[in-house]
């Protein structure tokens, strides 16, 4: 006794953190999990090769994994790249699962060893070995220009190659959201690329994406068009079934979704809201969709007046009513939020946080009570920057603005076009503004980047102690009860001094003709077409 | 015509600078860049200083558009910052021939349809048949392209399954496939155009019936079609193409909607997308193609007054 295995501590965390709510009890399961066969339930059925037609809606920056900022692109790179690690989705639990890596072992809490799959090439043929492995998450690390994921590593202190198929990973501290950064997808910062088409291409890398994963890059055409082909020498056993991919890059959501409904696309990577009811009714069409790992909310400058009144932003947290908001604004769509952390990462979300009055949520009352001990008693009028955004539109804003002049606030709303939106939120030239973090599969990402003193997501300007501590703490501590604990604190005083009022958690949707075969949905707002095969 | 041509050039120069310029300034004045675009929600302030630099954008403006001008003559149109595409390939090779193709399409359409009911309505005027292409020519001024668009596609494309609803197919590569394609994107793009030509081929051809020669011409006993074909129509030619040269700026802009409801991938999507990620070089690539087709298009109206209306042959 005494020696810890943190391995199965890491495993069990993992398990648990994303067994999907009530569905899982029991412990070590984790360690199951881990053990299991690369890819999950393998469809009975023999191989079909085909060509898939699918509309993407969401924006695709560019093919280079270390250097996207969008998830839309990150659907594509899944299928072109692979990670040392990657996720899946038996339906009830999302786990964590070597990819290239064969294995994963730690030594200690510190140090993480990976055996890699032997006789792994890129798709131009050279080798993926420990040493591609050490250069590409090198290049996230430390490379020049500087990867907005970056952050993701930057607690890694060296890597060892100890032979040709083994690297070694040792960090400053013990680092509890290490899984999510290895996997080649939601990750990023463990997406392994080409050491020699990087050489080869420079700059042009995200144009020319040279990978592991299933497919080859063909062509894009912009606006138009993303081509990819079968890797025949792709190194899971008869993957991937499709011969050719096409992905249409459309711009317009309505467009696409006539076109998934008549016939011309076999898939979409995403809904606005409003169509969503009809896509569900088509017999023709399975949605997919389950709540994942973001939240919507309106959040307020802490720097400036009115919102430097921690009572003041009480009272807009206590005065927004979610469910109307979820009715009128999402159409009936998403679960009422009363904290960051979201139904998926199950160790950490309580679902019964409703009963235990921890959170932010409508209360009329107590909205007034705060707002009469404010500072300033008169009509507030603070500037509400709006933009066009994805599946959500402006509706926020609109829906919000009645309840919060029924407290004496009329916001005044300046919609503006998206990059001059960011220009102006990244500036801290905002009182209010209105937005969803999306694709987060662990409560540091959700909480850390975004809350914490000074850090760059940090747009409402707020530091809180207490907070910053608890995240800190969180980080380097592996074992799930007390990580938990330490999130509640900081989560408690994120809520209670309202730099955002939280709204809601919401799917993200995947839509797949009936056509489609073999598709496994995973609640990470993946595309993953390994398995697809069409009819 | 040698000097004609040569000073039209000369002003065509001179107009592009000053529009290449003014575009580039109006751009770079409104607030966000392409950086903070592409990292998204990645944003870091290392990443974001790495990657101005790398991307250039660190450079006073005036460097960054001296080095868009010599690279823009040379035949060197770069690179999109955050996806790399080729700008010459992507503009002049791939959006190009789209929109053209839209724009000739829909005018061709707009010509076909639209002068025959000009001419009808005319004709008969003041009969149920006038009033009925008025009541039509207005209804397609006044609809939303867009909105057209959406009906189009729902109407024919899900509900019939008769057309496809997306994508473009050159007519060069496959004529049938391409006419197939182009069919109901031009269509929502000619309406307006239509109901322009008709209106105008109405107006311009009652009053050229009213002319002494008209009535001389059916004194002499001329055939009711010779009189309005010939006589009439002629001098309806010449406002006709003024208009559809001055339209050029109206159709490009409908052509933009109608990209985006179609998803072709032409000219109006790329500076649509381009202005909103802030793809500076993208815009200009694209302002310099259509400017540069406006002129050339006024220029051909000009050329084609003398041959339209003998009477304005330089002597």
């Amino acid at each position: 006794m005494g020696e810890i295995d943190h391995r199965n501590v890491l495993a069990k965390m993992l398990d648990r953190r994303f067994a999907r709510r009530g569905l899982l009890r029991g412990a070590g399961l984790g360690a199951a999990a881990l053990a299991v066969p690369a890819f999950g339930p393998q469809p009975v059925r023999a191989a079909e090769p085909g060509h898939i037609n699918l509309a993407f809606i969401e924006y695709i920056d560019t093919l280079d994994p270390h250097f996207t900022g969008f998830l839309g692109a990150i659907m594509v790179h899944n299928n072109i790249f692979n990670g040392l690690l990657k996720i899946t989705y038996d339906g009830q639990k999302v786990s964590f699962v070597p990819d290239l890596a064969e294995s994963w072992d730690m030594p200690d809490d510190k140090t993480h060893i990976f055996k890699i799959r032997p006789n792994v090439h890129f798709h131009d043929g050279t080798a993926c070995d420990a040493e591609a492995i050490k250069w590409s998450l090198e290049r996230v690390a430390s490379g020049k220009p500087t990867s907005p994921h970056a952050w993701k590593l930057s607690k890694l202190q060296k890597i060892e190659i100890i032979d040709p198929l083994t690297v070694k990973l040792s960090f400053a501290t013990p680092y509890a959201f290490l899984p999510v950064a290895l996997t080649g997808s939601t990750g990023r910062a463990g997406t392994i690329v080409s050491r020699a088409a990087v050489e080869k291409y420079g700059k042009d890398f995200g144009r020319n994406p040279v990978g592991t994963g299933p497919f080859r890059f063909v062509s894009w055409r912009e606006n138009d068009s993303i081509e990819l082909e079968r890797n025949p020498d792709y190194f899971e056993e008869g993957l991937p079934k499709l011969d050719r991919v096409t992905i249409k890059i459309m711009n317009e959501a309505s467009s696409a979704v006539a076109a998934l409904m008549a016939g011309q696309v076999d898939g979409m990577n995403e809904s606005p809201l409003q169509f969503v009811k009809a896509l569900r009714a088509n017999p023709n069409l399975t949605v997919y969709g389950e709540p994942e790992g973001n939240y919507s909310f309106v959040a307020m400058n802490v720097r400036r007046a009115p919102f430097d009144d921690v009572e003041l932003r009480r009272a807009v947290a206590f005065a927004i009513d979610r469910e109307a908001i979820i009715k009128q604004a999402f159409f009936g769509i998403g679960e009422i939020a009363y904290s960051p952390i979201s139904p998926p990462m199950t160790g950490f979300f309580n679902k019964d946080i409703a009963k235990t009055g921890r959170g932010q949520f409508f209360d009329p009352e107590r909205a007034k009570k705060h707002r009469a001990a404010a500072k300033n008693q008169d009509v507030i009028e603070p500037v509400f920057i709006m933009s066009e955004q994805g599946p959500y539109g402006t509706r926020v804003a609109q829906t919000v603005l009645p309840m919060l002049e029924k407290i004496g606030i009329k916001p005044k709303l300046e919609l503006m076009e998206r990059a001059a939106w960011v220009a102006r939120r990244n500036a801290g030239d905002f009182d209010m503004f209105d937005l969803n973090w999306v694709g987060d599969l662990d409560p540091d990402e959700t909480l850390y980047p975004e809350f914490h003193s000074g850090e760059d997501w940090n747009y409402p300007g707020w530091s809180n102690a207490t907070f910053d501590k608890s995240v800190e703490e969180a980080q380097v501590v592996l074992d799930v009860e007390t990580r938990r604990k330490l999130y509640e604190t900081a989560e408690d005083a994120l809520m209670d001094e309202a730099p955002i009022a939280i709204i809601s958690h919401m799917p993200a949707f995947k839509i797949i003709s009936k056509r489609v075969q073999g598709f496994q949905y995973i609640p990470a707002d993946l595309f993953n077409l390994h398995t697809v095969s069409v009819a | 015509m040698l000097l004609f041509v040569g000073r039209k050039l000369a002003q065509t120069i001179f107009i592009l600078l000053m529009v290449s310029i003014v575009s580039f300034t109006l751009l770079k004045l409104a607030p966000g860049d392409p950086v903070q675009m592409a990292l998204g929600s990645e944003y870091s302030q290392e990443a974001y200083a790495s990657l101005t630099h790398e991307m250039g954008l660190d450079q006073s403006l005036v460097v960054q558009y001296g080095h868009w001008l010599w690279g823009f003559i040379t035949g060197d149109w770069g690179r999109s910052y955050v996806g790399r595409t080729p700008i010459f390939q992507y503009a002049f090779v791939e959006a190009l021939p789209v929109t053209l193709t839209l724009a000739a399409s829909a005018l061709f359409l707009a010509i076909l349809i639209g002068v025959p009911l000009g001419v009808l309505s005319a004709a008969r005027q003041d009969t149920i048949l006038d009033a009925g292409t008025a009541a039509l020519s207005l209804t397609g001024t006044a609809f939303p392209s867009f909105y057209l668009g959406i009906l189009l596609i729902w109407i024919f494309g899900v509900h019939f399954g008769l057309f496809p609803t997306m994508g473009f197919v050159a007519p060069w590569q496959d004529f049938l496939d391409g006419v197939y394609h182009m069919t109901l994107p031009a269509l929502t793009l000619s309406t307006y155009f239509m109901a322009m030509i008709v209106r105008l081929v109405r107006a311009n051809l009652i009053e050229a019936l009213q002319q002494p020669y008209v009535a001389a011409a059916r004194a002499r006993g001329e055939s009711e079609r010779r009189v309005i074909w010939l006589h009439g129509m002629r001098n309806v030619l010449m406002p006709l193409v003024t208009v559809l040269g001055l339209q050029l700026g109206a159709l490009l802009q409908g052509a933009v909607l109608t990209e985006t409801v179609f998803s072709l991938p032409g000219v109006g999507q790329m500076i649509t997308n381009a202005v909103l990620n802030r793809e500076y070089l993208v815009v200009q690539a694209g302002v310099m193609m259509t400017g540069c087709l406006f002129i050339f298009v006024n220029l051909l109206v000009d050329l084609a007054y003398p041959w339209l209306d003998p009477r304005l042959k330089p002597r």
